[in-house]
């Protein structure tokens, strides 16, 4: 903990050191500036309505793709006529890269509802694939009890199958968090009006690079900040349902 | 006494991995009166755990016929009129003692009993660990939960596979003491598996002992003690006679 925390604390000064002599060139400016930029009380209002976009497509999508994701890994494993179907279309979709997938999202879906998308498949299926594997993982002990105390499989599901799965589940979620961010991010470079993303492409098109830096380290702590509240979560899941 | 459970000629083939089949259990022929208490005796590996499991119609015979109360097997469980203590305790880790003990009633659709459980409780001897969690107990006690959870519906028929198996040998002997006291409170059809001789004895009114690969009926015993038994019938001389006898039986296929 400690060694992590001189670590980080090593990098950033060797950063600010860099940074000033410019000694990787223009595009590495240092690390006050960056914070500068961040704190730029002129900006404060751009940033605000940037992160409450870029956090609303992330919401909404991850939301669905959760749903969607817990539910498609349940109707498979009740209905297994379904699995296969099921595994089959969820790797397609994630098979197909997010720039490709993009511009037909734009069409079908609208430029603004493109973001919270992208968010959302990529966290379908990483919810799929971890909810299908923690389903599948109950002790074949615990379904012998299930069958011999006359349960059906709807509440087998209920009382063993689900909470048994719930660490995984959770696991999936954190795993999914970082997916869905830069899911939002780049939907929003292909013609979103505000977020995080289309900062960071005009910022990067105008050569300000300062700017560009301090998107970059936002999104970075969206992303750490969402790991660490979802490991908390893993952390009493796996405390209570293992 | 009327049949409770009746196996009839029932065999049991595996396919094993390679392809051989593998005959667990060879026209195996047991029955079982109502309220009687019948210990399954054999060494590992004699079929006497998949015997059980044809019963609680976890298993298909590949050949004759099981029948629980004269129907199908399976019928019991699904009227949940069936309990079963397992080898392996499986409790739910994330329910408590009492929740654990209720879940048959939450399994059948039906309101849990609570004075029911919470007896259930005093009856194992868990009285003040209602709200502990499977982790939080000793071996011996998630074996009583689970044999707590095996009553708690006042089952017709209760079996029993190996539960004491992973204890050790004075937790074991204590726990056949209580399974003793608690089995004259209820009265229930019983069929236990075990290889431990003197369990058995202490237990049964009648053993029945498989011989090993494939699993046959070598031998039936009615055992002789009294109702109600306590700990000092292990220490007569009849005991140790029929142990040796029955220990010598386990042997004879080897």
């Amino acid at each position: 903990m400690l060694l992590g925390a001189w670590g980080i604390a090593l990098f950033l000064a060797g950063w600010e050191v860099v940074g000033q002599t410019g000694a990787l060139g223009m595009s590495c400016p240092p690390l006050s500036a960056v914070l500068a930029v961040l704190a730029d009380p002129a900006r404060a209002l751009l940033f605000q309505r940037a992160l409450g976009a870029t956090l609303g497509a992330v919401a909404t999508g991850y939301g669905l793709g959760l749903v969607f994701g817990v539910v498609a890994a349940a109707a498979g494993h009740l209905l297994p006529g379904m699995r296969g179907g099921l595994d089959r279309t969820s790797s397609v979709i994630h098979a197909i890269p997010s720039v490709a997938l993009a511009p037909l999202l734009i069409l079908s879906l609208g430029r603004q509802a493109t973001p919270a998308a992208l968010a959302g498949i990529n966290t379908y299926f990483i919810l799929y694939v971890a909810t299908s594997s923690g389903l599948a993982g109950t002790s074949p002990v615990l379904r012998d009890l299930m069958s011999v105390l006359g349960a059906g499989r709807w509440m087998r599901f209920v009382r063993i199958d689900l909470p048994a799965a719930l660490p995984t589940l959770v696991s999936g979620m954190r795993m999914a968090a970082p997916g869905a961010l830069i899911g939002a991010i780049i939907g929003e470079w292909f013609g979103a009006s505000r977020g995080v993303g289309v900062i960071i492409l005009n910022a990067m098109q105008n050569f300000q690079i300062p700017l560009l830096w301090s998107m970059v380290l936002l999104t970075v702590m969206i992303s750490l900040t969402l790991f660490w509240l979802l490991g908390a979560m893993q952390l009493g899941a796996a405390r209570r349902y293992r | 006494m009327p049949t409770a459970v009746r196996v009839a000629g029932v065999s049991k083939r595996f396919r094993l991995d390679g392809g051989a089949d593998f005959l667990a259990l060879d026209r195996v022929s047991v029955s079982i009166g109502a309220g009687e208490f019948v210990a399954l005796l054999g060494p590992s590996g004699c079929g006497k755990s998949t015997l059980l499991r044809l019963v609680a119609a976890l298993e298909e015979p590949s050949e004759g016929q099981v029948t629980v109360a004269g129907s199908a097997p399976g019928e019991l469980a699904r009227a949940h009129r069936l309990g079963v203590a397992f080898q392996d305790h499986a409790l739910l880790p994330w329910l408590d003692v009492t929740a654990n003990i209720g879940l048959p009633f939450r399994v059948a659709g039906r309101a849990v009993d609570r004075a029911r459980v919470s007896a259930l409780i005093g009856l194992v001897g868990l009285a003040g660990f209602e709200a502990a969690k499977p982790r939080q107990l000793s071996g011996g006690m998630r074996q009583r939960v689970a044999i707590a959870r095996a009553l708690v519906l006042r089952p017709d028929v209760l079996l029993l596979d190996e539960p004491f198996g992973a204890l050790d040998a004075v937790t074991r002997r204590q726990m056949n003491i209580e399974l003793q006291r608690i089995w004259s409170e209820q009265g229930t059809t019983t069929l236990l598996v075990t290889h431990d001789v003197r369990e058995a004895l202490f237990l049964a009114d009648r053993i029945v002992v498989l011989s090993p690969r494939p699993g046959r009926v070598a031998r039936e015993l009615v055992v002789p003690f009294a109702r109600p038994r306590d700990a000092a019938v292990m220490r007569t001389e009849a005991f140790h006679r029929l142990a040796d006898e029955l220990t010598d039986a386990l042997g004879g296929g080897a």
